[in-house]
């Protein structure tokens, strides 16, 4: 299963992240980030879907702190 | 009543303030940043619309740069104390408000010293001189303030940047009484810190403030805590802004400050500033021929002022004035030292203190002409 979310610090970040994709027209959900993908941490991530590769090459761009991605079975 | 103690904090605040508070208690009243659930997620999504509403006032790009504090006391204790070692030096204006003169004096016992660089009002060249003449080896940053509490004379902030840059010294400014009033760009300046109340010229609600880090030098966080993310890591996390946000948030104030910075934003900084300082300039040429009154700035304008206007009245106290003008006229202004001791000493105020009037949004010319009269009525009874 290909990834869709992507994995960030804080909801700053993700908020941030996601009004970036917005302006580039890619739509995205804020959801906290599944405990096992966590890493004993906490975090919230965005659910882009199928345009993953688009939104982290522009999410990296703008400099935005990103943790990683994952794949989820469903939002 | 008439009120003329914004300097203090603003009031009345716009009805959006209000609504925006009432709401956060009323209507979506969750811990922003902690949980997943939509009502938690609608806090934060306000707390974010906060920062992006203050970083396109203070023009940065870059929302999490914004840190939400208590007040502006806050937001500067956080630099003084997280940028300052012993040995080091620091530079402050002799208008300082005892928001950085008494963290300053603290921090003396830990080997920290600080020299005071005189401001020459209406005389940017001298005062930058000052400034530069201050300057030591171990001189590690300036604080000062944008503009005085007491007497609403601006400082030369981006010529003391300069001098920062040049020297490469670290700068801090206290906006506590700009924020809103005068227009400040953090783009292209040379300020690294900018610390600020949220309840006076922005409208928001009292215990709001903000620290804008302009820098990659962050300051050391004095309080550690929870901050919903990287909770298995015992450690402070260093990344922006919950360094130093720990804890739980003041929701309903910030909700409250984000309606008063958008309130801000819709009016435009430059058409507040041409406002206020046109009624501060109407005060002041009627208090002006009143022989009774003593004031002590020049007429206040743009460049060189904020619509804060101090005086006395011969031979009565200052917290006298106050009290006459509320007791008779249900007037509200602020006497006495304003908790800036250093800039009565400047101004030779520091035994009487002063009146201090400070205009706001809110203010009308029928407030101006009311007060005018007011102190008319009190010189007239004077013999």
């Amino acid at each position: 299963m290909e990834s869709n979310i992507i994995m960030f610090p804080s909801v700053t970040f993700a908020m941030k992240g996601r009004n970036i994709l917005i302006k580039n027209k890619i739509n995205s959900n804020i959801i906290r980030t599944p405990m096992h993908l966590r890493n004993k941490s906490c975090g919230y991530s965005l659910y882009v879907g199928r345009n993953i590769n688009d939104a982290l090459e522009i999410l990296r761009s703008n400099g935005i702190t990103i943790l990683g991605t994952a794949a989820v079975d469903r939002l | 009543m008439i009120y003329f103690d914004n300097g203090a904090t603003t009031f009345p605040k716009p009805k959006s303030v209000r609504v925006a508070v009432s709401n956060a208690i009323s209507n979506f009243g969750a811990n922003p940043g902690r949980s997943g659930h939509k009502m938690s997620l609608k806090s934060s999504e306000i707390i974010f619309k906060c920062r992006e509403n203050a970083a396109k006032l203070f023009d940065i790009d870059t929302p999490e740069k914004i840190i939400f504090t208590l007040n502006c006391t806050e937001a500067l204790n956080i630099v003084i104390k997280g940028i300052l070692k012993s040995g080091d030096h620091a530079i402050i204006s002799s208008l300082e408000h005892n928001a950085v003169v008494r963290p300053l004096e603290h921090l003396k016992a830990s080997g920290i010293e600080y020299t005071v660089a005189d401001v020459v009002p209406y005389n940017d060249d001298l005062t930058i001189d000052n400034f530069r003449n201050a300057i030591k080896d171990n001189t590690k940053i300036i604080i000062c303030i944008h503009a005085s509490n007491v007497f609403g004379v601006k400082l030369p902030i981006e010529r003391i940047g300069a001098l920062c840059k040049i020297y490469g010294i670290l700068f801090c400014v206290d906006a506590a009484q700009t924020a809103g009033v005068v227009p400040i760009s953090l783009k292209d300046s040379y300020i690294d810190y900018l610390c600020t109340a949220g309840h006076k010229g922005l409208y928001g609600p009292m215990g709001t403030g903000m620290l804008i880090v302009n820098s990659d030098i962050l300051p050391e966080s004095f309080v550690q805590g929870g901050t919903g993310t990287e909770s298995a890591n015992p450690r402070q996390p260093d990344s922006l802004p919950e360094k130093y946000e720990s804890g739980t948030p003041n929701l309903p104030g910030i909700a409250g400050l984000n309606a008063g910075i958008k309130y801000i934003l819709n009016k435009q900084v430059s058409n507040i500033a041409n406002y206020e300082i046109r009624l501060a300039q109407i005060l002041y040429d009627k208090l002006k021929q009143n022989d009774k009154v003593i004031l002590f700035t020049s007429r206040p304008d743009l460049q060189h002022s904020v619509p804060v206007i101090s005086f006395n009245i011969k031979g009565l106290d200052s917290e006298e004035v106050a009290g006459i003008l509320d007791r008779r006229f249900n007037i509200a202004v602020r006497a006495g030292l304003h908790c800036a001791p250093f800039a009565h000493k400047s101004f030779g105020t520091l035994e009487t203190g002063t009146v201090r009037a400070v205009i706001s949004t809110f203010s009308a010319i029928e407030d101006i002409n009311y007060f005018a009269n007011a102190v008319k009525s009190i010189t007239a009874a004077i013999k």
